[in-house]
């Protein structure tokens, strides 16, 4: 009897207690939404049943349905562009201000600091701002760069096809280029300065200590940020509807927003889970190239 | 300890019974509305209720303010985990969808022993929106419809005598206004991907002889090729696919566009912020003579088959119904029903415009009513919006439009 509570206070019990309460918590909060939702993918989903568990089962119609869509490889496309432009911008941006205020000047660490300003704004008030920013005919940017000379005629962010998913992307990218730019700070700052010491002595220039250096360095800070990265982007939905609503004719649609639309626009409940079902199977076949990748770091 | 504990919860269960006790001294019975009413401007529905609050009648009434974008999907969200309120107000074609799962509760009996609710005395649109399988759902609360808008000031200074009565008419007149220079589009419409894209849309298919069952008809290709020819000139802003009728009527008000499909809803705005004569006319047809269409627009009041108190929901509708005569003259709305003297305001644009939107109501045909309303309607706005920025030609997407239309309703 003594011996299980010592194991529990301090030993293998202990161990396992923090282990279970952590697995029912993530049972508890993330498993039994995430089983539900790919249940009901499966299923006819209305009104009326909303609220029960006994639906009529659907098999693969929904998945079936969602593909053969006009706007699904649109879509598909606009998400990648949207993934990808997004991380990419928020990345390389975010590294280029992370390495300026590694520069030490005056107020440095103030004006990193204050630019989390846009990482605390709520995505809606940031997608009422850009709405108006990229505006057409009495936007701020139109205004800007018809004062400037490079543009002529108006450019319709929010209304033309070619450019809508563009505008999100650029007003994802601010949202997110203060988070990227933090955290690859934090990795920055881990370096010891002896290395670069070290390696100015050996005459290596700039770009080698960049390359040679900082890179190998942060090679877990800069897969951890871009796998977030890859997180927050596929979660945002705030700037959709608050920016283009994913028109003009889906050609800014991506999937998180079409999956609401399903749902809560079109009330197809099934549907709208059929198309979240197909975005975690995405995400987890990436968290298994992000993990496989960094398989060779030590953990502490 | 476990005195101590059992002392307190005896405590709380004392308290509870106590509150309990005083919710029943009162008997004051709460019924809680939904509408749209009061988040753009003030509206019938907020007015209406704070004013039944006020009456020391025992019933409460709750109002909450709902963005339109988000009032049926609250709705149902509501309904569906148990907590819908006792009475919601619902854009029309949203209405079938409660209705015909029976989540409505239907007033037929209740409206026949009604002094005050006489179904007789309804237009036929608006009626037909709150009806399903022969019964009562629910009773309209106003309606509109959308007309033209014209800039009397501009038509002048360009030498046009009269507003346009046919789309060529239009599309011509529009050219001639169009001064690029001057921030001043010719013409401006709401082509949104929702709703409000198919509430202006579907009266030109209507009238060219098509409806929501069938909608690539001649007329409604013309008519796509019209506007993005207008669109890709510059003659309308392309922001019109993405601005919703407020906003696009907007530019109309601050002078940078000559012409605007709307409707009455705007008119006080219009009256205040307008510094230049204007005018409404008939949405213009193909050609002269030929039938005449506009969208039917406005929302209805129904009670939740949830409710725990009907009767009293009933009578907060009934006192609803009974303002229907301030419904113009206060708000600017049109109410349902042919028994309401509607009087002159004094303001003569105001009143030029009442009439023509009267005019225009006769021609006013609704959308549905279908439970699957909503996916009807995108495929719809879909086709206009992939026809309008050139993603496809007008025969592609209005006969893409057709073939989800064909699995929705068959």
């Amino acid at each position: 009897m003594g011996r299980i509570v010592s194991s529990i206070t301090d030993g293998k019990g202990f161990d396992l207690l923090l282990v279970g309460l952590t697995m029912v918590f993530l049972l508890a909060l993330a498993g039994v939404p995430l089983v539900y939702n790919v249940v009901m993918s499966f299923q006819q989903v209305d009104m009326f049943n909303l609220s029960t568990f006994s639906r009529p089962f659907a098999g693969f119609s929904n998945y079936v349905e969602v593909v053969s869509q006009p706007e699904f490889w649109l879509i598909i496309r606009n998400t990648a562009i949207f993934v990808f432009g997004s991380i990419g911008g928020q990345f390389v941006f975010g590294f280029a201000l992370a390495l300026f205020f590694m520069l030490k000047f005056p107020f440095a660490s103030t004006i990193r600091g204050l630019f989390l300003v846009s990482w605390v704004m709520p995505g809606l008030v940031v997608g009422a701002l850009w709405g108006w920013i990229l505006a057409g005919d009495f936007g701020v940017l139109n205004a800007i760069l018809k004062g400037i000379g490079l543009i002529d005629n108006t450019m319709f962010w929010k209304s033309d096809p070619s450019l809508a998913i563009w505008a999100v992307t650029i007003a994802n990218i601010w949202l997110g280029l203060a988070f990227n730019m933090m955290l690859l700070s934090v990795g920055l700052a881990g370096i010891s300065q002896d290395l670069y010491e070290a390696a100015e002595l050996d005459g290596a220039n700039g770009f080698q200590r960049f390359s040679t250096i900082t890179l190998p360095m942060m090679r877990s800070t800069i897969g951890a940020v871009l796998a977030l990265g890859l997180i927050y982007t596929l979660q945002q939905f705030d700037l959709f509807p608050a920016i283009t609503e994913g028109g003009p004719a889906n050609s800014s649609n991506v999937a998180q927003y079409w999956a609401w639309q399903w749902s809560f626009q079109l009330f197809d409940f099934a549907k709208g889970a059929t198309v979240s079902v197909m975005m975690l199977v995405f995400v987890l076949f990436a968290s298994l190239v992000y993990v496989w990748s960094t398989r060779h770091e030590v953990r502490g | 300890m476990k005195a101590s504990r059992l002392g307190l919860m005896t405590g709380v269960a004392l308290a509870t019974v106590a509150m309990a006790g005083a919710a029943f001294a009162q008997e004051d019975v709460t019924i809680t509305v939904w509408s749209i009413d009061g988040a753009n401007q003030v509206g019938p529905s907020d007015t209406f209720s704070a004013e039944f609050n006020e009456m020391d009648n025992g019933i409460n009434v709750e109002y909450r303010i709902l963005q339109f974008d988000e009032i049926v999907n609250e709705t149902l969200r509501a309904y569906a985990t148990g907590n819908a309120p006792d009475i919601v107000s619902l854009d029309n074609p949203d209405f079938a969808l409660f209705s015909s799962r029976g989540a409505f509760l239907d007033i037929t009996e209740m409206a026949e022993n009604s002094d005050v609710i006489n179904t007789e005395a309804y237009f036929d649109g608006p009626l037909n929106s709150v009806m399903w399988d022969g019964k009562l759902y629910g009773v309209p609360k106003y309606t509109d419809t959308i007309g033209v808008f014209y800039n009397k000031d501009a038509f002048a200074e360009a030498g046009i005598e009269n507003p346009p009565q046919t789309w060529a008419e239009f599309e011509e007149y529009a050219r001639m206004l169009a001064e690029a220079n001057e921030g001043m589009y010719g013409a401006t419409i709401s082509a949104r991907g929702n709703e409000e894209g198919t509430f202006q849309f579907l009266p030109v298919i209507q009238m060219s002889g098509g409806g929501y069952e069938n909608v690539n008809t001649e007329g409604a290709r013309e008519w796509l090729s019209m506007v993005k020819g207008m669109i890709d000139d510059g003659v309308m802003s392309q922001d019109v696919l993405s601005l919703g009728q407020w906003d696009s009527t907007g530019t109309f008000n601050s002078g940078n566009a000559a012409m605007a499909i709307s409707g009455p809803w705007e008119i006080d705005r219009m009256v205040e912020d307008a510094e230049f004569d204007w005018g409404v006319t008939l949405l213009p047809v193909f050609g002269e003579g030929d039938e005449r269409s506009s969208a039917l627009g406005g929302f209805n009041l129904g009670i939740l088959s949830t409710t725990e108190h009907p009767e009293e929901a009933f009578e907060v509708l009934e006192y609803f119904v009974s303002q229907d005569d301030r419904l113009f003259p206060e708000f600017g709305y049109l109410p349902t029903r042919g028994d309401v003297e509607l009087p002159p305001s004094g303001i003569a644009e105001k009143d030029a415009a009442l009439e023509v939107f009267q005019e225009q109501l006769q021609y006013a045909q609704p959308r549905g009513p279908h439970p699957e309303w909503q996916k009807i309607s995108k495929a719809i706005y879909d086709a206009e919006q992939a026809a309008l920025t050139g993603q496809m030609t007008p025969e592609e997407a209005l006969s893409q439009a057709q073939a989800t239309i064909d699995t929705i309703i068959n």
